[in-house]
C-alpha cells in the first residue's frame, strides 16, 4: 500500500503503522468489521482520489476549525489535506481570481465525480444577497456546484438543518442544503461543530466503498448518530436512580449526578459525544458538568432553552394564554398572579432565581 | 394481596459472578473456528471487541481464559498499542491507546504474526536506502 498520502504522513512523522492503527480504530468506531479497516487504509492511501470541493456559506468557520485544528495536528487534518482538497477558502494558499479559477477548473475536470462539502446555511432572503462570494449568491453557487457533484456532504448543523442563522426570527431566510438540492445524495453531518472523526469516517467510507454510509431519516450516518446521548451517557445510573443536580456546582453536581434538571437535551439528541468524546477523548460537555445543548438536532436554538429541563413546557406563557381563551377563570388568574409576583419581586427588589423563572 | 406475597423463582440462573453477561464464552468458539481457518488456509482474522456487548467483567473473564503467552509487543504509534500473545499461540490480544492513554479500540487477532508487527516492504526499502547512505558515510 503506497501512494502520496503515506509519503506525506511519513514526512509529517506519522508512520505507516500509526496510519493503519488509525484506520483500524476508525472502522471500529463506525461499527465496520476489521477487514473494512484494512480496506479503508488501502483506499485512502491509493493514488487515485476524488476531488473534494468545500464551499463555505453562511457559517462561522467552526466546522473547519473542528476538523483541521486541534492543539496538535491530527491525522484527521492531515488526511483531509491530502484528499486533493481543490477548494477550501480557509486552508488554500490561493486567493482572489486564482482561487476562483482553481474552483472552476476542479469542477470542470472532475465533473460528475467530485465530492462537494457545504459548510454553513444558504440564505434565501433578498434573492440570496445576504451571503455572496465573488459577487455570486450562495444559492447560485450551490446550484452550480451540485450539478457536477457525485455526492454532497452538509457539514455542521447550519448546512444540515439551518443552524444558528435559521433561529427565530431567521432574518436572512436561511435554509439547509437539503432544502435547496433535491436530486443528489446528501449526507448531513450535524453538530455545532461536528466531532472531527465523524467527518473523516464519512470520507473514509466514501473513498473505500464509493458510496455514502447508511443514513437515518434525517440523513445522518447511523454509525455516529444512531444512538442518543442519553443512551450512552455515563451519568445514566444517576438518572435512573433519580439523582439530579439542582443547580450548577451544588452537592449533586459535584458528585456527578444527572444534569437533566439543568436542561440537558441528551435524551432527544443523536450524536456520538458520549462515546467518542471531544479533543481526542479528553471529555465532553456532560462529563465537564454542563448539560447537552442538543446541537446536532434541527432547530436546537429554538428548543425552549438550554437550561430548561426537557420535562418543562417550552413556552408556559403561551399555555396560560390558551387556557384563558378556553375560558377557564383559573387561566386568567394564573397570568395575573405571575404579573403580580413579578411586580412584587420588582418592588421588593428580590433577585429572580432559576426556580422563579420556571414557575 | 400485595405484590410482595407473590413468590419468585429464577428459572435460568445467571452466572454466579456479577457483571458477567454470558456473551464471552461464544467468543472462544469463534476463536477456535478462526484458528482452524488459519491452519487450513493461512487466512488471518480479527474480532473487534468494542463492537460486541461485553461488560468489563466479560473482558476480564475472556482475558483470564485466554491467558498470557510468551510475547508482549509494545507499539509506539500516536499513543501506545500492545499486541500480546495469549496462552494460545496464534491468538493475539491487541489494545490500541490514543495519545491521551484512552483505549481507542481492542481486537483479538488470529494470525501467525499480527498485521501491525510485520514490516512493510516499502518501509524496508526506505530503511535500506538510509542504511546504505550511513554505510557510505563511514
Amino acid at each position: 500500500m503506497q501512494g502520496p498520502l503515506i509519503d506525506t504522513l511519513v514526512r509529517q512523522g506519522v508512520s505507516r503503522r500509526t496510519f493503519l492503527k488509525y484506520c483500524a480504530t476508525l472502522a471500529s468506531m463506525m461499527a465496520l468489521p476489521p477487514t473494512a479497516g484494512r480496506a479503508m487504509a488501502e483506499a485512502m492511501a491509493a493514488s487515485r482520489r476524488p476531488s473534494v470541493i468545500w464551499l463555505p456559506f453562511q457559517e462561522c468557520t467552526g466546522c473547519t476549525e473542528s476538523i483541521t485544528r486541534s492543539h496538535s495536528p491530527t491525522i484527521e487534518g492531515m488526511i483531509f489535506d491530502m484528499i486533493s482538497l481543490d477548494y477550501q477558502e480557509t486552508l488554500m494558499a490561493a486567493a482572489g481570481f486564482q482561487a476562483e479559477e482553481a474552483l472552476h477548473n476542479a469542477m470542470k475536470d472532475n465533473y460528475g465525480k467530485y465530492l462537494l462539502i457545504i459548510d454553513g446555511s444558504v440564505p434565501l432572503g433578498v434573492d440570496g444577497a445576504y451571503s455572496c462570494i465573488a459577487g455570486r449568491s450562495n444559492l447560485d453557487l450551490l446550484k452550480e456546484a451540485s450539478k457536477g457533484a457525485a455526492a454532497i456532504v452538509a457539514m455542521g448543523s447550519c448546512a444540515s438543518f439551518g443552524g444558528i442563522p435559521k433561529a427565530n426570527p431567521n432574518p436572512t431566510g436561511a435554509v439547509s442544503v437539503s432544502d435547496v438540492i433535491k436530486d443528489k445524495p446528501i449526507v448531513n453531518i450535524p453538530g455545532c461543530p461536528p466531532i472531527p472523526v465523524v467527518m473523516t469516517g464519512v470520507l473514509a467510507h466514501y473513498l473505500t466503498f464509493g458510496k455514502l454510509p447508511e443514513l437515518d431519516d434525517k440523513g445522518r450516518p447511523k454509525a455516529f448518530y444512531g444512538e442518543t446521548i442519553h443512551d450512552r451517557c455515563y451519568r445514566r445510573p444517576f438518572y435512573d436512580q433519580g439523582k439530579f443536580a439542582k443547580t450548577f456546582d451544588d452537592e449533586g453536581a459535584r458528585n456527578g449526578w444527572c444534569l437533566f434538571e439543568l436542561g440537558c437535551k441528551g435524551p432527544v439528541t443523536h450524536n456520538a459525544c458520549a462515546t467518542t468524546k471531544w479533543n481526542g477523548g479528553t471529555s465532553w460537555p456532560v462529563e465537564s458538568g454542563h448539560g447537552c445543548l442538543g446541537c446536532s438536532e434541527p432547530d436546537f436554538w429554538d428548543a425552549g432553552g438550554f437550561y430548561k429541563a426537557l420535562s418543562m413546557p417550552a413556552d408556559p406563557l403561551k399555555i396560560a394564554a390558551a387556557a384563558a381563551v378556553v375560558g377557564a377563570a383559573a387561566g386568567v388568574a394564573v397570568s395575573f398572579a405571575n404579573r403580580a409576583k413579578k411586580g412584587a419581586a420588582k418592588a421588593a427588589h428580590e433577585t429572580t432565581t432559576l426556580a422563579d423563572l420556571e414557575k | 394481596m400485595s405484590l410482595d406475597a407473590i413468590p419468585i423463582h429464577v428459572v435460568n440462573m445467571p452466572p454466579a459472578e456479577p457483571g458477567l453477561t454470558g456473551n464471552a464464552p461464544p467468543l472462544l468458539r469463534e476463536i477456535a473456528e478462526l484458528l482452524h481457518r488459519l491452519l487450513e488456509s493461512g487466512e488471518t482474522a480479527a474480532i473487534d471487541l468494542s463492537a460486541l456487548p461485553l461488560t468489563p467483567a466479560d473482558l476480564d473473564w475472556l482475558r483470564d481464559k485466554l491467558g498470557e503467552g510468551e510475547i508482549a509487543v509494545t507499539l509506539q504509534a500516536s499513543g501506545e498499542s500492545t499486541l500480546n500473545e495469549t496462552a494460545c499461540p496464534g491468538v493475539w490480544w491487541v489494545t490500541h491507546h490514543n495519545e491521551r492513554g484512552v483505549v481507542a479500540s481492542q481486537f483479538i487477532e488470529v494470525a501467525f504474526v499480527p498485521e501491525l508487527v510485520k514490516a512493510h516492504p516499502q518501509d524496508v526499502e526506505i530503511g535500506l536506502e538510509r542504511l546504505e547512505l550511513l554505510i557510505s558515510d563511514l
